[in-house]
């Protein structure tokens, strides 16, 4: 009745239709895709079964190895090439790497990754970045390079990915004048920057003159690259107008280590910046010992704000005797000075970081 | 008569409509769900993750953990996070007033030592009685407090206790996989707005576990644990995947998600009168960054990072359900300013919305319908082919939907991969219309009179062994 009332039949009959092709589709579709991985699944154990110990007589040496892997049937020449690159991710043994990348070659792995990179997909330009970095094919470091500006974002990370496994001193430029792209990951651009280390500095320190802008991010770089080397233009960046500049310059400076005028530096901020730096600026004094004018300024910093305070009760948990002596003098009180005091103290002897 | 007919059908046509509008956007979001999929495993390959490793300092994560009388499974759940794959990371457990010996335990398996331990505590919590750390394991961080009535509360408090830029808040007896943090902390890498990374959490149920691992992955022999899988597979792949494709994500599961820490505590942490919790904190997260217009991203990862326990009894089930409901009618209540407003994005003309129209009604009219098709019998006034044919398009579509959950969760995960799990996943979908569903309405229901009247508690679940 309510049927004849709305006239429905019609539609329902269509979504009736509807419905049986579409769970019909998808159970054909899940049948389909559950057969083709298990094929798939089996060819590659099979691939592997048959080139595992070829690749491992081949990057041994054996040059029989070797050209069996070079005249592999071309039909297996992906599924091979990534047995074959694929544990450079983990093992970054130069002598592995070259072995791999002139078997690579002979094979015409490159060849095909030149393909890719000029790919229309993403994917595959992400995987040809991806097998030239880990083949250290450092011929390739200006097309890398080039990928970095690539309009797919995925693309961009590979080539990142790539610029910090390739090692190529060629591409550090290119690394640290984006080190403030934000289009870039950013974990990506610390990886790329920590794996050069302080092959890095140099040139983060002639980009920072030039562009002062960008000061902080270039500080920050100095936290992963930084050597004593840096602690000049450090101390500069001490006195920037910008408090976050300022803060990044004392993080750095906690990581190459103080000298006595960085030291001094520190103080003064202590006794008079705004928080981030002070904190930063606690964090710097860390292991630099025998200096009863920073015991006393940082033990001043133990009711300070938390940041603050923080830092400061850890600097002075690895300054020594002196430290211990001034942690000693707040540890019977009940307020939050005493209480991180205490805590320092039991850290020291319990012998943790 | 005939108006009581009209009205009849007007009802008629009204739940036709709702069931076709659910299907179609089940339907339309899988090709979003697919492609984010895709895209996200093109994303993160094997060097992709190993950019942890080339890190100097990789972020420090906080795993906090609540645990309430868990003295059975305690030592396994400490000893299998300890061994995470994941370096920069402490344990935070957070022993809330249990009247066993959960602590004891700990102190003697893990050779604590109360610590005098400062730290500010912007999250308010119950007092705290001590705070204890490993001597055999530095990362690890036992805070004893009373207890507050709430896993919320213990979450603040070792949110409060963490110094990671990340927490990550489990439950007890959520089991992790060995490579979910180095996972989880990618989109962290990759967009410095991250705020939070939700993961697929599956149902550990079957599985078979040892030292706090799964080894072997099994459909349960229990039909209300399997119906739970497909209620899961479509949550996670569908909804989520789909949601998290528009940075649009709702809710970050309880059983895994991973907060940056200065986000939760900007918010106020976790709402201790929240029934949702982790529903509750996630809007809470959407809606503070958005409102100030700040860029705010939340993740989600389609692999499964963490495997749960899920009730296989009705009474726990009930339970865990009303409790659901509540829930989220409270979280749709406070957050009813963001429903349908365009200043929240996607999340707020398109997410809300659905989430109040399909989950807030859809019980109610369900269980309206099934009254209004007995009440027609009763008068002689149902077209049963009508009823027939309504009865197999609802059991196809439904069949149809978690075909589409299956097929993505078999590119996202390769479980339950044989032949008989996939028969007995779509008799699964099939038989869930029969029974189960109508079965869920009703509680869902029951939680709307619950939340309406306040009565209901947090109730209790069954929990069982692993199978080793």
């Amino acid at each position: 009745m309510i049927l004849s009332i709305l006239r429905l039949e019609g539609a329902v009959s269509l979504i009736t239709h509807l419905a049986i092709g579409f769970a019909a589709t998808m159970a054909a579709v899940v049948v389909i895709e559950r057969v083709v991985y298990g094929l798939q699944l089996i060819r590659r154990r099979r691939i592997e079964s048959r080139y595992a110990p070829v690749i491992a007589r081949a990057l041994h040496g054996d040059s029989g190895a070797r050209e069996t892997l070079v005249h592999c049937p071309s039909r297996h020449n992906l599924p091979v090439a990534r047995l074959l690159i694929e544990p450079l991710i983990d093992d970054r043994d130069p002598h592995r790497i070259a072995m791999t990348r002139t078997i690579a070659q002979d094979m015409a792995v490159l060849e095909l990754a030149d393909r890719y990179l000029r790919s229309p997909f993403w994917w595959r330009r992400a995987l040809a970045l991806r097998a030239l970095g880990l083949l250290q094919t450092r011929e390739r470091t200006g097309a890398i390079i080039g990928a970095l500006d690539d309009a797919n974002a995925g693309v961009r990370s590979a080539a990142l990915d790539a610029l910090a496994d390739l090692h190529d001193p060629a591409s550090v430029s290119a690394i640290v004048m984006r080190l403030h792209d934000s289009s870039l990951p950013v974990g990506r651009r610390a990886a790329a920057l920590a794996a050069f280390g302080a092959a890095c500095e140099p040139i983060v320190l002639d980009v920072a003159q030039v562009d002062p802008e960008h000061l902080v991010n270039y500080a920050r770089a100095l936290i992963f690259c930084g050597t004593a080397r840096s602690r000049a233009a450090l101390h500069g960046w001490t006195r920037d107008r910008r408090p976050e500049v300022r803060a990044a310059a004392f993080e750095a400076l906690a990581h190459v280590g103080l000298d006595h005028e960085g030291a001094r530096l520190a103080i003064d901020a202590l006794a008079r910046d705004d928080v981030p730096v002070r904190a930063m600026a606690a964090q710097a004094l860390r292991g630099w010992n025998d200096d009863s004018e920073a015991v006393a300024e940082l033990a001043r910093h133990l009711d300070d704000e938390w940041a603050v305070a923080v830092r400061a009760a850890r600097s002075l948990q690895s300054m020594g005797k002196a430290g211990a002596v001034a942690l000693g003098a707040f540890a019977s009180r009940g307020d939050l000075p005493g209480l991180l005091a205490r805590q320092m103290l039991w850290r020291a002897d319990a012998a943790l970081p | 008569m005939t108006a009581f007919t009209a009205l009849l059908a007007g009802f008629s046509l009204l739940v036709t409509a709702y069931f076709l509008l659910w299907n179609t956007l089940q339907i339309a979001m899988s090709p979003y769900a697919a492609v984010f999929l895709w895209r996200h495993k093109q994303r993160h390959t094997r060097r992709a993750r190993a950019l942890i490793a080339d890190l100097a300092s990789p972020p420090l994560v906080s795993i906090i953990m609540p645990a309430l009388n868990e003295e059975l499974t305690i030592v396994d759940s400490v000893r299998a996070l300890l061994a995470l794959e994941y370096e920069a990371r402490e344990l935070v457990v957070v022993n809330d007033g249990s009247s066993d010996g959960t602590l004891d335990l700990l102190r003697s398996t893990f050779g604590l030592l109360p610590a005098p331990f400062a730290y500010v505590q912007p999250l308010k919590t119950a007092r705290v009685r001590g705070v204890y750390r490993s001597v055999s394991d530095p990362g690890l961080i036992v805070v004893d407090k009373e207890n507050g009535g709430c896993k919320s509360d213990a979450a603040n408090a070792g949110i409060n206790a963490a110094s990671g830029v990340a927490v990550l808040v489990i439950d007890a007896d959520t089991v992790l996989e060995p490579d979910a943090l180095s996972r989880a902390i990618l989109p962290f890498l990759e967009d410095a707005t991250t705020v939070a990374v939700g993961g697929n959490v599956a149902i550990i149920n079957g599985c078979r576990v040892r030292d706090g691992r799964i080894v072997e992955v099994v459909l349960p022999s229990n039909w209300l644990a399997r119906f739970q899988i497909v209620e899961y597979m479509r949550a996670f792949l569908l909804f989520r995947l789909a949601c998290a494709a528009w940075n649009a994500v709702p809710i970050i599961s309880g059983a895994f998600g991973l907060f940056r820490r200065e986000a939760v505590i900007a918010v106020g942490g976790y709402d201790t009168t929240a029934i949702g919790e982790d529903m509750d904190l996630t809007l809470r997260l959407q809606r503070h960054f958005r409102a100030r217009g700040e860029p705010a991203r939340i993740a989600f990862d389609p692999n499964p990072l963490g495997w749960t326990q899920v009730p296989d009894d009705f009474a726990s089930l009930r339970s865990q359900r009303c409790r659901w409901r509540r829930g989220l009618l409270q979280v749709l209540w406070r957050q009813r300013a963001m429903i349908g407003n365009a200043r929240y994005g996607v999340i707020g003309i398109a997410t809300l919305p659905y989430i109040a129209f399909f989950d807030g009604l859809g019980p109610l009219l369900e269980v309206a319908g099934y009254v209004v098709t007995l009440g027609a019998v009763w008068l002689g006034l149902l077209n049963w082919e009508f009823f027939d044919l309504m009865i197999l398009v609802s059991v196809l579509f439904g069949a149809a939907v978690t075909l589409v959950a299956v097929f993505l969760s078999d590119l996202a995960t390769r479980r339950y991969m044989n032949g008989r799990d996939l028969v007995l996943l779509v008799a699964a979908a099939i038989v869930e219309s029969f029974g189960y569903r109508q079965i869920n309405s009703w509680w869902g229901c029951v939680g709307t009179v619950q939340a309406m009247t306040g009565k209901g508690g947090w109730g209790s679940m069954k929990r069982r062994a692993f199978q080793t």
